[in-house]
């Protein structure tokens, strides 16, 4: 079968006037139905260009993204116009993701509006539907976004993108510009929909212990390159790859007799415009062996895939 | 003690109304000790490190009551003058959390690192050089001798809050307010700054004031910690105290409320509602609305209980 989302090969790279920057190199994954495929990675990894390229945002330079089974680079008009009502998005920032001059009725709407005709009666039944769902009241509809809290904006940006009842929904790290309080009631929140309406979920995050807690696969990318991938609890159980374990290593855990490993990773993240050859982590990697150096390693193995020319010990 | 901050009341005057961003809180450092000052936004943290220095913002902000004493100082009664020469940036210093504001992009990194040591007169001409170089080494900046002259952009996000730590240390403070240093870094970067800020408090001696949302953070870095709620400190005491025995309920709930690496639940416990508003806030416990232990008590301000040494908490349910 099919699966609901597959990346193959995807690599995209961008011309600057410096350079070229390789944002995303060769990316392979596949996202089942009903599951939640979370990409993890630090800031400047790539993992937002590959949410973009995901919602044709941003075209690939080479290698497909396939939904259900169709190529959405050469998809016809009526194809693209139900792959994008099927895919929808959450953004981080629910200050700068929903427009200050429109009326929350307005927001959730407008992606209706843009792919159906609907009466105003009918507009306002969706809008009132998605907001209970959502845990917010009917009457918010009539309010603008700036009446509302981080939280509370966050349920209306999750409203707006579930008006049309996607299947998949790209969240690009939902919850952290909300406060620990808050990011809780968002997290339930989505699991709970998820339930409800069968969606698949792809996540986009830096906070390992929210993959964790939330995702049943993860893809951990490292300047532009999967390093691992696979069910979240056998990677996090077992990591293997270096970076993986130096990202596990370095969380400050809520517990003050946890000792923090600063030696799993030394240095810095190199530039995605100069990528180090072979594995882009091997200037950072405790393991470095030559082969490291010169040959980029291939991502191997199933479920549980690593790309490193580190033998698999478990 | 050197610092002791007594009932500090700093209100913010708005078009909408007085602001009680800070209300009524009191706290200790010792030398060479780190308190986390935990809570999230909102919660009048980084307008408490604020008033220490005295940098509110201007026209609006104001130190209503209380008093705040470093080393026995009083320093709300002192004038603006003898705090920026004395105090500010000399005894008492701050790292901010966002290296890429913080540091002035028009400047080389020398010439910032040096301004407080040249400001407060501790070194001028090549003694200032070699003194800049000196704390550039501290913070373990690469090469930082050939690096005095570039602009804060050539550097990373984890070099440039070395920098910042490199203005705050330079004039060796006594007491380090550091506002949410790792939040804008990446974790395997924020593990290298947290260790940077161990150190840096072995080498000097110095107190630190760690304010962050992150309990994280504040559990592998500080000594005690003080959680604070809609502008007051409602439990604190050692940080094994706090994680293992948390006794406020808003303090229970937030460690609830976070996913832990390692210990997967089905569900996270969150929190109902949100803080209140800080222009008019309720009398009683202002957390009682959100908690699920509310009882008529609470309509009354809680007492803060001891409960065990250094512990307390203010909560009617403990009394």
């Amino acid at each position: 079968m099919a699966a609901m989302l597959e990346l193959a090969g995807v690599t995209k790279h961008y011309r600057t006037r410096h350079g070229v920057v390789r944002a995303v190199e060769n990316v392979s994954l596949r996202v089942e139905p009903r599951t939640t495929m979370a990409l993890v990675g630090e800031s400047g990894c790539g993992k937002t260009t590959i949410a973009k390229m995901i919602l044709q945002l941003e075209q690939p330079t080479s290698g497909t993204i396939h939904f259900e089974g169709q190529d959405i680079a050469t998809m016809d008009r009526a194809a693209l116009r139900a792959y994008r009502r099927q895919v929808m998005a959450v953004f981080q920032d629910p200050y700068s993701s929903l427009n200050p001059r429109l009326r929350v009725g307005t927001i959730i709407a407008e992606p209706v509006l843009a792919h159906e005709r609907k009466s105003r009666a009918e507009l306002d039944k969706i809008v009132a539907e998605v907001l209970d769902v959502v845990g917010m009241p009917a009457s918010a509809a009539r309010l603008y976004p700036h009446e509302f809290s981080g939280g509370q904006r966050q349920r209306i940006a999750i409203a707006r993108a579930l008006a049309l009842r996607p299947r998949l929904m790209v969240l690009d790290e939902p919850v952290s510009a909300l406060d620990v309080s808050i990011r809780a009631q968002i997290l339930n929140l989505l699991a709970d929909i998820q339930a409800e309406f069968g969606l698949t979920y792809l996540i986009i995050a830096h906070d390992l212990a929210l993959v964790e807690h939330f995702s049943s696969d993860v893809g951990v990318i490292y300047l532009g390159c999967l390093a691992e991938a696979g069910p979240t609890e056998q990677v996090f159980a077992a990591p293997r790859h270096p970076y993986t374990k130096a990202l596990l290593a370095a969380v400050p855990l809520p517990d003050p007799d946890h000792v923090l490993s600063e030696a799993a990773a030394t240095g810095e993240i190199a530039s995605a415009m100069n990528p180090p050859a072979g594995c882009r982590f091997h200037p950072r990697c405790p393991y470095v062996m030559d082969v490291c150096r010169v040959t980029a390693p291939v991502l191997a193995g199933t479920p549980h895939a690593t790309s490193c020319h580190l033998p698999v010990i478990d | 003690m050197l610092l002791s901050v007594r009932d500090l009341q700093t209100h913010l005057h708005l078009k909408r109304g007085v602001l009680r961003a800070v209300d009524g809180v009191s706290l200790d450092v010792a030398e060479g000790e780190t308190l986390g000052l935990v809570g999230e936004s909102g919660s009048g943290k980084t307008l408490t490190g604020l008033s220490l220095l005295r940098l509110l913002p201007k026209g609006s902000g104001r130190i209503v009551g209380g008093s705040i004493k470093l080393d026995g100082q009083e320093l709300t009664t002192l004038s603006e003058a003898a705090l920026a020469r004395d105090i500010r940036g000399r005894k008492i210093a701050m790292i901010m959390q966002d290296p890429m504001t913080s540091l002035n992009p028009v400047f080389s990194i020398g010439d910032q690192v040096g301004s407080p040591l040249r400001n407060h007169d501790i070194a001028r001409g090549a003694a200032l050089r070699s003194a800049v170089v000196d704390v550039l080494q501290r913070v373990r900046l690469p090469s930082p001798a050939d690096r005095l002259g570039d602009y804060p952009h050539q550097f990373s996000g984890g070099q440039r809050q070395r920098i910042v730590a490199a203005m705050a240390i330079g004039c060796t403070p006594r007491l380090l307010v550091a506002d949410e240093p790792t939040t804008a870094l990446d974790v395997t970067i924020q593990v290298q700054i947290i260790n940077l800020l161990r150190s840096i408090q072995a080498d000097t001696g110095a107190g630190i004031i760690l304010i962050t949302h992150d309990l994280g953070v504040a559990a592998s870095l500080c000594r005690r910690i003080a959680v604070m709620y809609a502008g007051q400190i409602i439990e604190t005491g050692p940080v094994r105290a706090i994680y293992r025995s948390p006794s406020h309920p808003y303090t229970k709930a937030l460690l609830a409320a976070i996913p832990r690496l390692g210990a997967k639940r089905a569900r996270l416990t969150a929190i109902a509602g949100q803080p209140p508003s800080l222009i008019d806030p309720p009398t009683g416990c202002r957390f009682a609305a959100r908690c699920t232990l509310r009882m008529d008590k609470c309509a009354e301000a809680p007492p803060n209980v001891t409960l065990s040494d250094g512990h307390s908490a203010a909560c009617w349910k403990l009394v």
